[in-house]
Formats: C-alpha cells, sequence, structure tokens
C-alpha cells in the first residue's frame, strides 16, 4: 500500500512550447482508487508514466510513502501497470508472463507458483496457464494483463485505459471485477480513463483534468453536483449539461433574479456579476406533477423538437423561448410527450450551478439553494 | 457450377506455371546432382544422360585428395562464427536504433546503411591493406571480420525495421517487472524478433557460404581456403575436370539446402511478419 504524492508534477515533451502535463498536484492516500479523467490528449497517460517510472520528470515533485521518486528507475518503485494494450510477452506462455516479474525479484519456485495460482484463480485464468496470448480472447488477454500486475503485490496499481479494448458488455463486468478487486487487496490504484462512466463508478476520488493541468479533484458525486467551471460541468453527465447565459438582476438579502429564456428565476449569487453561465442538469427538470415535493422550482415553458424514448428513461430535445442553445431535459419514463407539443417544465434550482459568464468558475458552488 | 470450372482453370493454370519454375530452378541442379555421380569421361561422352554406374567414391575423393574436408571445414568455422557475430551486434545495433532516442541517432543510421552502395570491389584493396597492417591477412579471423563487415548494414535494416514494429508498451511493461535494459534486449527483443533473425540468419549464412571475392583476395593459404575457392581448384588454365567440379559444386550445395528447408517456415514469417499484437 502507497501514499502517491504529485507536487507540481510537469512534463514537456522535447522541446514543446506547451507542457504535456502542467504544475499538477494530487495527493492519492494510501488505498484509494484515484482516477484520472479528461479528454483525449489531456496528459492523463503521461501523468501515469511519470508515476511509473517510464518518463523523465520535467519539474514538480514526485513521491511514494514520502520518498522522492523523482530519480528512482520504474524497476525500483514497486508498482504495477496495466497497459491498454495489454502488452503481454507474446512469446510467452500466460504462466510465464505472470511470473516474468517474480522471476527477476528472486522469489523461490514455490513462491512464484503459489502466487501465480493464486492470481490465476481470481481471475478465472486457470484453463489457460499453458497457453501463448495469441491463442486468447480480448477478454482473456485483459485478465492476464490483471494478473500480471496482482501477483507482484506492489505497493501502487496503475491503469491505463484497461477497459477500453473490450467490448460493453465484458466492460461493465471487468468494472465491478475491478472494484471488487480493490476492495480485497485494499491497494492504491490509479486509474486513467476517459469514460465518465468508469470514473464515477469506480472511483473513491476522481481528478479531472483538461489540458495538462488538473480541473477538480473530488468524491464522483461532489464533482458532478458541484463542478468547478463548465469545463468539468460540461464532461461530465450524459446528457449533457446545460449551459445557458443569463442576466442578473441583484435583489434585497443576496437573492438576485436570473432571467433564463422568459423566466426568472431567484437563487444567490454573489454581488459584482451581471451576467453568468447558468448550468442546469437535464435530470433536474420536471415534466407538470413529477417533481418531488421538497424541489424549489421555478417554471420554464418550452416547445418539444424531439423525444428520444431510451425505455428507462425519455430524454427530450427543447426550444427555450429566448434560450439560444436546445435545452435536454432527461424526464420519466412514462413521460407522454411528443414533438410540437408545448410543455412547462418545473427546475429544480437547489440543483443549478451558477459559473462566472467570463472565465467559466463556478460561483460560490454548492450554495444556490434559494 | 461457372465458379467451379473458373477455379479449376484457375488452379490448373497455376499447377503448369509452378511445373514450369520448378523444372526451371531445379533442372541445373539435378543435372550437376547426376554428373557429381559420373566421370568427367562419362560427361563428355554424353553430356545429358543419366549415371550408367552411381561413383559415390568421387565424393570420397574430394573430401580427402581434393582437400574438401578442410574447405568444408574452414567454410562451416568461417560463416558460422561470421552470421554468429553478424546477428548478435546486428541485433543489439538495431534495438538501439530502433527503441532509443539519442543525438545523431538517424545520421549514425544512415552512416550505417549507406555504406550498403559500394560494392565489395571498391573496398576490396583497402581492406586487403588494413587486414595485413593488423596481421588479419590469411587468417580466418580476418575473413570472419571483414564478412562481418560487409554484412552487418543489410542485417542491421532488416532487424531494425522489425524491432521498430515491437509496440513500445511490451518494453514499458518489462521494465515495470523490474527488467534492465540489457535483460529487455535478451529477454524481450530477441526472442520476440525470431522470425527477423531467423530471415538474416538464413540470408547470411546463404550469402556467405558462397562467397569467393573476399575469401580468394584475404585467404591464400589452401588449409585455410573455404568451399568456393575450392571449387576453382577442379578449373584449371586450359581444363576444366567437370565431374570432379560437379561433386565439389555438391558438397557445397547440400549445406544450403538443409539450412534453407530447416529455416525457411520461418523465413517465409520473417518476411511476411507484422503481426504482432
Ligand atoms: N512521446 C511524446 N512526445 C511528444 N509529445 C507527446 C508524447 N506523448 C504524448 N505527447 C503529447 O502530450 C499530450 C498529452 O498526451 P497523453 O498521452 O498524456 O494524453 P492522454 O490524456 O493520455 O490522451 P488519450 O486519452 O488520448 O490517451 C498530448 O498533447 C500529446 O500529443
Ligand atoms: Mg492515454
Amino acid at each position: 500500500m502507497g501514499n502517491v504524492k504529485l507536487d507540481r508534477l510537469t512534463k514537456r515533451y522535447g522541446d514543446a512550447d506547451a507542457a504535456a502535463v502542467d504544475d499538477v498536484s494530487l495527493d492519492i492516500e494510501r488505498g484509494e482508487f484515484m482516477v484520472l479523467l479528461g479528454p483525449s490528449g489531456c496528459g492523463k497517460s503521461t501523468t501515469l508514466r511519470m508515476i511509473a517510472g517510464l518518463e523523465p520528470i520535467t519539474g514538480g515533485t514526485l513521491s511514494i510513502d514520502g520518498e522522492v521518486m523523482n530519480r528512482v528507475p520504474a524497476r525500483d518503485r514497486d508498482i504495477a501497470m496495466v497497459f491498454q494494450s495489454y502488452a503481454l510477452y507474446p512469446h510467452m506462455t500466460v504462466f510465464d508472463n505472470l511470473a516474468f516479474g517474480l522471476k527477476r525479484r528472486g522469489f523461490a519456485r514455490e513462491e512464484i507458483d503459489r502466487r501465480v495460482t493464486d492470481a490465476a484463480g481470481i481471475l478465472g485464468l486457470a484453463p489457460y496457464l499453458a497457453r501463448k496470448p495469441h491463442a486468447l480472447s480480448g477478454g482473456q488477454r485483459q485478465r492476464v494483463a490483471l494478473g500480471r500486475a496482482i501477483v507482484r503485490d506492489p505497493k501502487v496499481f496503475l491503469f491505463d485505459e484497461p477497459l477500453s479494448n473490450l467490448d460493453a458488455a465484458l466492460r461493465v463486468s471487468m468494472r465491478n471485477e475491478l472494484v471488487k478487486l480493490h476492495q480485497r487487496l485494499g491497494t492504491t490504484m490509479i486509474y486513467v480513463t476517459h469514460d465518465q462512466v468508469e470514473a464515477m463508478s469506480m472511483g473513491s476520488r476522481i481528478c479531472i483534468m483538461q489540458d495538462g493541468r488538473v480541473a477538480q479533484v473530488g468524491r464522483p458525486l461532489d464533482v458532478y453536483r458541484h463542478p468547478a467551471n463548465t469545463f468539468v460541468a460540461s464532461f461530465l453527465g450524459s446528457p449533457q449539461i446545460n449551459l445557458v447565459e443569463s442576466g442578473v438582476t441583484p435583489g434585497e438579502d443576496g437573492r438576485s433574479t436570473l432571467v433564463v429564456g422568459g423566466a426568472r428565476i431567484h437563487a444567490h449569487c454573489p454581488p459584482g456579476h451581471s451576467r453568468v453561465i447558468v448550468g442546469i442538469r437535464p435530470e433536474d427538470f420536471y415534466l407538470p406533477g413529477e417533481a418531488p415535493d421538497d424541489a424549489v422550482g421555478a417554471s420554464l415553458a418550452a416547445r418539444v423538437l424531439a423525444v428520444e424514448a431510451l425505455g428507462a428513461e425519455t430524454v427530450l430535445l427543447l426550444d427555450v423561448e429566448g434560450v439560444e442553445k436546445d435545452v435536454t431535459a432527461r424526464v420519466g419514463r412514462s413521460a407522454h410527450t411528443a414533438a410540437g407539443d408545448l410543455v412547462e417544465l418545473t427546475v429544480d434550482t437547489r440543483a443549478m450551478r451558477l459559473f462566472d459568464a467570463a472565465s467559466g468558475v463556478a460561483l460560490d458552488p454548492g450554495s444556490t439553494t434559494g | 457450377m461457372t465458379t467451379s470450372i473458373r477455379f479449376d482453370l484457375k488452379h490448373g493454370f497455376l499447377v503448369v506455371a509452378l511445373a514450369l519454375y520448378t523444372a526451371f530452378a531445379a533442372g541445373p541442379f539435378l543435372w550437376v546432382a547426376s554428373m557429381s555421380l559420373r566421370t568427367t569421361t562419362e560427361i563428355s561422352a554424353e553430356p545429358y544422360a543419366l549415371p550408367d554406374t552411381l561413383h559415390f567414391s568421387k565424393f570420397a575423393i574430394a573430401w580427402t585428395d581434393g582437400n574438401y574436408g578442410t574447405y568444408f571445414g574452414n567454410s562451416v568455422i568461417v560463416v558460422l562464427s561470421a552470421v554468429a557475430v553478424l546477428t548478435v551486434i546486428g541485433a543489439m545495433a538495431a534495438h538501439c536504433f530502433a527503441r532509443y532516442r539519442f543525438p545523431f541517432r538517424r545520421f549514425l543510421y544512415f552512416l550505417v546503411f549507406s555504406t550498403i552502395i559500394f560494392p565489395p570491389q571498391i573496398t576490396i584493396i583497402a581492406l586487403f591493406q588494413i587486414l595485413v597492417e593488423y596481421g588479419l591477412f590469411n587468417t580466418r579471423t580476418g575473413l570472419v571480420l571483414a564478412y562481418v563487415a560487409f554484412q552487418l548494414p543489410i542485417t542491421v535494416y532488416i532487424l531494425e525495421s522489425f524491432f521498430a514494429r515491437i509496440p513500445s508498451d511490451l518494453y514499458d511493461a518489462a521494465r515495470m517487472d523490474g527488467y534492465s535494459e540489457w535483460e529487455i534486449f535478451w529477454r524481450i527483443s530477441l526472442p520476440v524478433a525470431m522470425p527477423a533473425l531467423s530471415t538474416t540468419v538464413i540470408l547470411n549464412t546463404i550469402l556467405l557460404w558462397n562467397e569467393f571475392l573476399y575469401a580468394v583476395v584475404l585467404i591464400t593459404d589452401d588449409d585455410k581456403r573455404t568451399l568456393p575457392l575450392g571449387i576453382q581448384k577442379y578449373m584449371g588454365d586450359q581444363l576444366i575436370d567437370i565431374g570432379m567440379l560437379a561433386t565439389g559444386l555438391m558438397i557445397a550445395i547440400v549445406p544450403v539446402v538443409i539450412v534453407y528447408v530447416f529455416f525457411s517456415e520461418k523465413l517465409i514469417q520473417g518476411m511476411t511478419a507484422g503481426a504482432i499484437k
């Protein structure tokens, strides 16, 4: 088990102007499942590879259990990594793939046998130990890659998009197995993905990255409910959050009036803003009669442009008077609406988030309650 | 119906074409093989006839009287050493060119590879003098070194392009598993590149086994000669002992055929490789 601390970690490739990873600070606690989440090219893999020791660190310090690791070679860091491509040794059997790292570390034969058998048991690989990787299915290869990390019993596990090559069903089941594995081993895990569902469902905390920087770190639901800026807000959640620019009319005792389309919404808004971006998640819209009793609502008139009945829920694409962008709402599955209908939606204003119109930074996150 | 007829036609055409090619390629070989068992007198009388009596004793004569035993031994020693050194050095160089970024990498690679454009005739005199200077002239070691130098660029070229295709994750995985760069070379690069290594081994073996020019210039002692020089022995100024020449040729050819048969599957794998996932 290990505590991994990134202190202003920076990576610049060659003589590139922009840093691939820029001033990233992150304190990952022992036993934590930390997910690095972000769009393609935001520096997730680079960060992970610096932790692994596969990529030299340009600036800042990396420490594991209090020990500075910047100059420690990968093989002495006691870290195991699972690669997106699995990176199985093609010329070795599954057994040898699992045992390769142990052999190097000088374990006795019996100990190697025991560990490999254990890991193979956990991962259901026992029948394939004598096979070479080319004779395995994608899912089985994935397990071998996982097993290779498990047998080492390292301080820290690193995963770089390990599930992205699996089909949807397998991905879901592997997701659950990884979570179980984490609970069972209790080892620190750092997991890179660009899939928000993986991040939300697996991480004890998630770290959202944008252009090489940390945009926000926090528990999945906290980040989801209180995004630090519009980037985080729109990156998490599907369908995406609705971001609508709105004017602000200050009122008495800190309650201002926001004008969203034709509707006037009362909300707390820190003084000094004449325009804000209002973020409303699709699930915070309610059709008449659907709103929970304690919802603090504002009403919004809209015309339905399209209806996507997904079974478990219905997604409406709406045209709101005075709002340029189409608005998405996620309503109950029993909604009887058709394109062209005029509907009166209730917005739960407690769940509404306000962002600075210019910078996109959240205004006083968590206290828009009216 | 039509498809199967068309298939049969295509198939038949292919068989005829391959048969013609086989006759073209194997004909001379069989001719030499049959001559190797006939005496020169028999051959002059009737060049294309099949052997009447099989004179296997000609092989023994060539081997002992013709000193072919010695030539054969020299060839084996020289070619095996050269190929072994070539494979190890070539693989190491290729590994570095393919896997590491270092200053002047492209320039060095170009430098190594550019020597391929010089025909051996250009370098032979300089090489001769260098070897004389270092006391390596007329030694098998000298010949081995010349062979290594001569075949290294193409060896590096073939191996580099193969090593470059090995996914870098594989190396990273081995690093995470605790292996040093040196161990990774031996335990990952070499085994994974087996098809490419076989290609270079077979290519170098065949080429050097038949090599004549360097051998004739750099070796003067009869006891240090390799097989291609031995064959020449039966070609006098005025007269060619065609029967013994054929016997000598067979002694020289058979090992090559054996090497090819043994490695050919790997060779084809190596040439069509790229399927490492
Ligand atoms: N070896 C390299 N040399 C130069 N630039 C690189 C190298 N590797 C990555 N980069 C650059 O660094 C930035 C971050 O790359 P990185 O691979 O860390 O992104 P990522 O978040 O893992 O993206 P993805 O989700 O696509 O894997 C990118 O702009 C990329 O072009
Ligand atoms: Mg990546």
